[in-house]
């Protein structure tokens, strides 16, 4: 429905003209109060224009176009002594609407939901459902009897369908649509789901949430006694937190059409969502440029077109010498021309006949050195090549004609070193930028406050300063003077060993990065690509990597375990990763294993033909299983945490259990070397068990994946996540503080904040960071994407484009920051480097 | 907080109001106003959580804000914090080694209230090829990232060579050496101790035709000249190198063996041939020529125990003969007027400029349990359990005007290994005691970092003691110090110091104090607490 402003373009762009990278990433938008704009790009987020001159300016070239043909032939092509087409590169938004309707079938009792799109493109609704006892936010498999043709399972949670044509589609529009049956009978809460484009890969979700269709409250009750309020309750956040955001978009993109309210159309049995969806699609418009000579007067007379309609104002001026400075030439001007602050004018172009593009002719005196313009379309969409002005050189008496031209082409095509090295000092400065910023915001919030919280603020931060400079301090001495680190090392063993850190908190200086995404498992070979990377990763600061789970899986992605000790993944071979272990400790780097204690796939069934036997080192049987789960009949005790329905969830009460997977991690510490873990779906076990399991592997270093939903109140996040935050620190808590947990509050108050710029989340009532970094810095580990949540899986993706400002704000703060491998090794690796 | 109104009559009243201010805020959340009312009442459960709560005051009151810091070790009764920058701060080609970890550690630093660095140079480095060239370059502009830095500088003259990092004595000095060894120290093997010159040889032309005392003072005068700028404003104090090691001492332990835990007592230093000549003239003058033909014959050797040979033994040993005491007050004056010479120079010289002349005896506290201190007696003082041979040496300290450092404020007795008869702390006191007793204002170092971890309540109860000390440089930075395992620590240290009325007890581990700080149902609990405690 609504949220869908998505930016992958934004990283199509940079991939499509290369020539265009620096461009973008300069103009990568900041929406940070204070952050210096240039004037007259108010729109350069979606505006990007390529200049591509031609190999020889004096030659004609021919364009495709045939109104611009017709004008080549009125210019006689021995007087044109320049000719030249800029192409205009931008994306626009493409507006259009999701409909959602439940509805009656074709029979009574047939409950129909109708998922519509009328956006083109190749749209793919992935969705999955939730049961009536469901607790938390998993999807599960909808029945096969809901599931349409041409339907793709993924996984185990969800359901990937394809738009088709609809049959209702008139004929212009091109309307698409997915039905899904619902059973009224079933015991399904909610279908959930998210909108895919196919062709860019981008996820059109709702906040960074699914869409959720209750059915209950529709399909159980009769159906007629739906008050809409109630009925609608969940929609109703929904466009109501549309209507916010797109009041926020309109700041932004001003070319963006008010925006629709959301049509209610109650139905007594059903009900009918039009939502806006807002897609950004790459545009390419042209303009073309011609000067000729007019053989009567001596002036020159300029013909200017292009294929964009509406009301395209040309802001020009002309030049005298070099250094391109604006000046209003002699009248007279073009019609409907008027000068703007005496420095430039502003011609509105003519349409052309037949409404598809307009044009405009100048006349211009003599002695000119250029034509200088902009395009103004609309009303702020300033159209502009690569940030600077088109221009247009005219051949003076004594100096050739190529020569400002092709400095011009020098400046724009080729992104030598130079321009290089001002992406870079500019990513610096506009990274910088962003860090200091976010300080400068927490401080405000915090001086709102009263001077109490202030000098705190302020004297936390020198704190935090004078780690970060002691780290550096650290990061030099031991790595430049081996020398002086053995002397330490051998007086303090003259008179005591160093305390060893066992408190698998590590020490505070740890930079994590998550070594492997959702598709690392298909090349498999994937410790050996990994392993050529272990010098560069610590070449960038990184000081401990987590290493895909290693164990043999019926998913190939390694979260199904099967044998725990039978380590030849897809990932590669158990003496690979050991080599790649060995590898990565060389290099100073420790490593994590991801190990997947909730759950375990059973290899063998049992009599009722059940899943739950365990095959390999560890032959469990259903007794290792928790009870209360139906799925898998385990005869175990009741889970003491929330289950996992894919698999059997293992029951760490039972002694012999705990006592197996403790002799299994201690195994993965001294056989493959592993310094510490990071802990799947911890939310399925009691921490206490995980203490004992931590206890009696001594890591290095270990940290658990706490993950579920923060609290929104009316579809809003709420500002106080206190809650939410404190689920995790219980968790820690009941580890006793022997692991750490993923900030997941952090990165969900960072979705709102950074999505919608609501710096004000970044702050809580009490002038902390508002996620568990601010409780517990120590045991948090801050990151802003991982393979679920991002990766080709993207269940819960951060904002686009926004991900600098996530990791400024996680690597500068406290916590230990996680870098998720798609970030490392794609645009993003400078930037993070940097900070 | 009863605690910290006691402590405020030490003038830090800043710090209290502060103090309050911030019960004053937290409390009044809990609408707990009567609780500040009452505060001369207040009597706080020793629950921990209150523990906890009273955590908040110490970080906030000490560095509510940065400039307050720095302002604050001005204050009459603060103690001056140093740190000392890496032995090879300044590489052999005069350039400065790893300066982004300097300057960053510079910055922590400042940030931590840390009052300046302590600097050693290196004669070694700058007069390294020839007699009278001297190359400040590298110096000058560690001196210039610690004033752009905002720290005061503390020098070391470093008239010694060091093992590591390797620093030899100047190569023209070495090349002088090798045609004439007995410029150095000699023990009684005949091996020579090459990283200090020999104090006989100080009033002799051995250097190209210049007594060492001479090139010493050229060296302190080139130094003088070209750190003018700095010196009296950044630059805020000297330590002379008074002998091996930087210490006043003899080199009586350089031969010993590593990997043994206790120390042995070490060699007599006395057998090069110009010590020797003086012992020759000096017994020969007491009327005893006889006893100037060499050092004790039945010294141990330097890994021996005390009471291997009969020298050092408690009971008739021959340091009690009267041999012994002619031969331990030649050997220990010899070191006195070694130092007097040096520390007067250094005095003279830098007189005019306001700066303190600092000089450091070493601590030898090994043996100091046996009747002889053998160890003390070696190295060059001549105090055992009937005499004190402290008093000459501060008496010498307070004639030249100048400050004493004292190491090993980190050592506690019980870290001692316990057949060494080693006792650091009576050791320190006696010493002090000396310095009181002749007015010698003493600074205070810890000996070496990697027992800091045990060491840092050792020195603030050094520190903090009844003489208090006015000036302490923490040694040294480099890797280890600013290591996860050691840092912390050592900040937490400063900040103790800062607030010396919290037993280091009560500061819980940093984190712990963020949680208290930050716990919201902590801060709500432990107000009502004291409203209920001030009930009572």
């Amino acid at each position: 429905m609504s949220t869908t402003t998505i930016e992958p373009l934004l990283h199509r762009c940079r991939r499509e003209t290369s020539t265009f990278r620096s461009g973008s990433k300069r103009f990568r938008p900041s929406s940070l109060p204070g952050f210096p704009r240039r004037l007259g790009f108010h729109c350069w987020r979606s505006f990007f224009c390529e200049f591509k001159p031609p190999h020889r300016p004096l030659l004609l070239r021919a364009v495709a176009s045939s109104s611009v043909a017709a004008t080549v032939e009125a210019f006689e092509s021995s007087d044109v002594f320049f000719k030249e087409t800029f192409p205009l590169k931008q994306t626009s938004l493409v507006k259009g609407k999701i409909f959602i309707r439940l509805g009656h079938g074709k029979k009574e009792q047939d409950w129909k939901l109708t998922v519509g799109c009328d956006v083109p493109g190749k749209w793919i609704l992935h969705w999955g459902v939730s049961y009536i006892d469901d607790v938390g936010n998993e999807w599960d498999q909808p029945p096969s009897g809901m599931i349409p043709p041409g339907s793709v399972r993924i996984k185990d949670y969800a359901i990937e369908t394809p738009f088709k044509k609809s049959s209702s589609s008139s004929g212009g529009d091109t309307l698409q649509e997915v039905k899904i049956d619902c059973d009224p009978k079933s015991s399904i809460a909610a279908i959930n789901f998210v909108l895919k484009d196919e062709e860019t890969g981008a996820w059109y979700q709702h906040r960074g949430r699914d869409f959720k269709v209750p059915l209950m409250d529709y399909l159980q009750k009769d159906g007629n006694v739906v008050g809409p309020k109630k009925g609608f309750g969940a929609l109703g956040h929904l466009s109501n937190m549309f209507l916010k955001e797109n009041a926020l978009d309109s700041k932004n993109q001003e070319t963006s059409t008010k925006s629709r309210v959301p049509q209610r159309e109650n139905r007594l049995e059903g009900f009918y969502e039009e939502l806006p969806i807002a897609k950004e699609v790459a545009v390419c418009n042209w303009v073309s440029v011609s000067v000729r000579k007019c053989p009567d007067t001596a002036k020159s007379l300029l013909y200017m077109e292009t294929d964009l309609s509406g009301n395209v104002v040309v802001h020009w001026g002309v030049c005298r010498d070099d250094a391109k400075n604006w000046e209003v030439p002699v009248s007279p001007y073009p019609p409907n021309t008027v000068i703007f602050k005496g420095k430039a004018l502003r011609t509105l172009l003519e349409a052309k006949e037949g409404g598809s593009g307009s044009f405009g002719v100048f006349t211009l005196e003599e002695g000119l050195e250029g034509f200088l313009f902009v395009l103004k379309q609309n009303e702020n969409s300033w159209l502009n090549c690569m940030g600077n002005d088109f221009y247009v050189p005219f051949p003076s008496p004594t100096i050739s004609t190529g020569l400002p031209k092709q400095r011009q082409t020098e400046g724009a095509e080729t992104p030598g070193i130079p321009a290089e090295e001002n992406e870079i000092s500019s990513l610096s400065v506009y990274t910088g930028g962003i860090i200091s910023e976010i300080r400068n915001l927490v401080r405000d919030f915090s001086s709102e406050k009263s001077g109490n919280t202030k000098s705190k603020e302020a004297q936390e931060s020198i704190l935090q300063e004078i780690e970060k400079l002691a780290a550096e301090a650290y990061n030099i001495f031991r790595s430049s003077v081996p020398t002086f680190l053995e002397r330490a090392v051998s007086e303090s063993e003259e008179l005591k060993p160093p305390v060893q850190i066992s408190t698998a908190t590590g020490s505070g200086f740890e930079i994590l990065c998550q070594g492997f995404n959702w598709e690392s498992h298909k090349s498999g070979r994937w410790y050996q690509e990994l392993k050529g990377k272990a010098r560069e990763l610590s070449s960038l600061g990184f000081t401990v990597i987590w290493l895909p789970p290693p164990t043999d899986s019926v998913s190939h992605e390694g979260y199904m375990p099967t044998d725990y000790y039978n380590l030849n993944s897809r990932y590669g071979t158990m003496e690979e990763l050991k080599e790649v272990v060995k590898n990565f400790h060389e290099v100073g780097i420790k490593v994590l294993g991801d190990v997947v204690l909730n759950h375990r796939c059973a290899q063998y069934k049992n009599q009722n033909g059940v899943w739950n036997i365990f095959g390999g080192r560890l032959n469990w049987d259903d007794r290792a299983i928790v009870a209360d789960d139906p799925h898998f009949q385990g005869r175990g005790n009741k889970s003491s945490g929330d289950n996992f329905h894919a698999a059997p969830n293992i029951d760490h009460s039972q002694d012999f259990v705990r006592k197996d997977i403790k002799d299994w991690l201690y195994w993965l510490r001294k056989e493959i070397g592993y310094d510490g873990w990071r802990l799947d779906f911890v939310r399925g076990f009691w921490g206490g068990y995980l203490k004992d399991y931590l206890d009696a592997s001594e890591p290095y270093f270990a940290v658990g994946e706490y993950w579920d939903s923060l609290s929104y109140t009316y579809g809003e996040m709420d500002h106080n996540q206190d809650a939410h935050r404190q689920r995790i620190v219980d968790w820690i808590n009941a580890t006793n503080g022997t692991a750490g947990a993923f900030d997941v509050t952090t990165k969900g108050i960072l979705h709102a904040a950074l999505e919608r710029c609501e710096y004000w989340r970044l702050s809580d009532a009490k002038g902390k960071a508002p996620g568990v970094v601010g409780w517990w810095p120590s045991r948090a580990v801050t990151f802003i994407e991982n393979h679920d949540t991002g990766s080709t899986q993207g269940h819960w993706r951060f904002p686009g484009g926004k991900e600098m400002q996530g990791y400024a704000y996680i690597l500068t703060h406290p916590g230990t920051p996680s870098v998720f491998y798609d970030h490392i090794f794609s645009h993003c690796r400078s930037e993070i480097e940097s900070l | 907080m009863e605690v910290s109104v006691i402590r405020s009559s030490q003038a830090k009243v800043g710090r209290i109001e502060l103090a309050y201010r911030e019960l004053g805020l937290f409390s009044s959340k809990a609408h707990g106003v009567k609780a500040l009312n009452s505060r001369s009442d207040l009597c706080f459960s020793p629950s921990t959580r209150w523990k906890n709560a009273r955590l908040r005051f110490s970080p906030m009151a000490v560095r509510s804000e940065p400039k307050e810091v720095s302002r604050r070790p001005k204050s009459s009764d603060g103690l001056r914090l140093f740190v000392g920058l890496p032995l090879d701060v300044v590489s052999d080609c005069n350039t400065v080694n790893h300066a982004r970890a300097i300057a960053a550690g510079l910055r922590a630093l400042k940030l931590l209230g840390v009052e300046g660095v302590e600097l050693p140079i290196w004669w070694g480095l700058v007069e390294q090829e020839e007699g009278g060239k001297y190359e400040w370059s590298g110096y000058q502009a560690v001196a210039e990232m610690v004033q752009n830095a905002g720290l005061k500088l503390h020098v070391s003259l470093c008239f010694h060579g060091s093992k590591q990092p390797k620093i030899s004595l100047p190569k023209w000095v070495s090349r002088i050496g090798e045609s004439e060894p007995s410029i150095f120290f000699t023990d009684r093997s005949g091996q020579q101790y090459k990283e200090y010159l020999s104090l006989a040889v100080d009033d002799l032309p051995v250097l190209d035709g210049k007594t060492p005392v001479q090139v010493y003072h050229d060296f302190c005068e080139s130094f003088k000249s070209s750190f003018m700028s700095c010196v009296g404003s950044t630059i805020d104090g000297i330590s002379m190198g008074l002998g091996p090691n930087g210490e006043l001492r003899y080199p009586s332990h350089h031969k010993t063996a590593k990997g043994s835990t206790i120390p042995g007592v070490g060699e007599f230093q006395c057998y090069d041939k110009n010590m020797l000549n003086n012992l020759k003239q000096h017994a020969e003058a007491s009327g005893n020529p006889l006893w100037g033909l060499g050092g004790p014959h039945d010294a141990p050797s330097y890994d021996q125990s005390p009471h291997s040979t009969n020298f050092f033994k408690d009971h008739g040993g021959s340091w009690e003969s009267p041999y012994g005491g002619f031969f331990l007050s030649w050997y220990s004056n010899q070191l006195v007027d070694h130092g007097a010479r040096l520390l007067s120079m250094a005095s003279s010289l830098f007189e005019d400029t306001g700066v303190a002349i600092h000089g450091k005896v070493p601590l030898m506290h090994s043996w100091y349990g046996t009747r002889s201190h053998p160890s003390e007696l070696t190295s060059g003082f001549y105090n055992t359990c009937t005499r004190d041979g402290y008093e000459a040496v501060a008496q010498m300290f307070a004639s030249h005007s100048s400050k004493m450092i004292l190491p090993g404020m980190d050592l506690s007795d019980a870290h001692q290994p316990r057949d060494s008869l080693s006792s650091p702390e009576l050791l320190l006191k006696q010493i002090r005691t000396a310095c009181r007793k002749h007015g010698v204002e003493v600074s205070g170092q810890n000996s070496s970092v990697s027992n800091a971890l045990d060491g840092f309540e050792q020195i603030k109860k050094n520190l903090l003691g009844e003489n208090v000390i006015n000036l302490f440089t923490y040694q040294r930075m480099g890797a280890y110090f600013f290591s996860p395992e050691h840092f912390p620590s050592f900040t937490r240290f400063v900040r103790s110091l800062n607030q010396p009325q919290l037993h280091s007890d009560d500061l819980l581990r940093e984190e712990e104090e963020k949680e208290a700080v930050e716990a919201i149902p902590m801060t709500s609990e432990s107000s009502i607490n004291m409203q209920t405690a001030s009930k009572s």
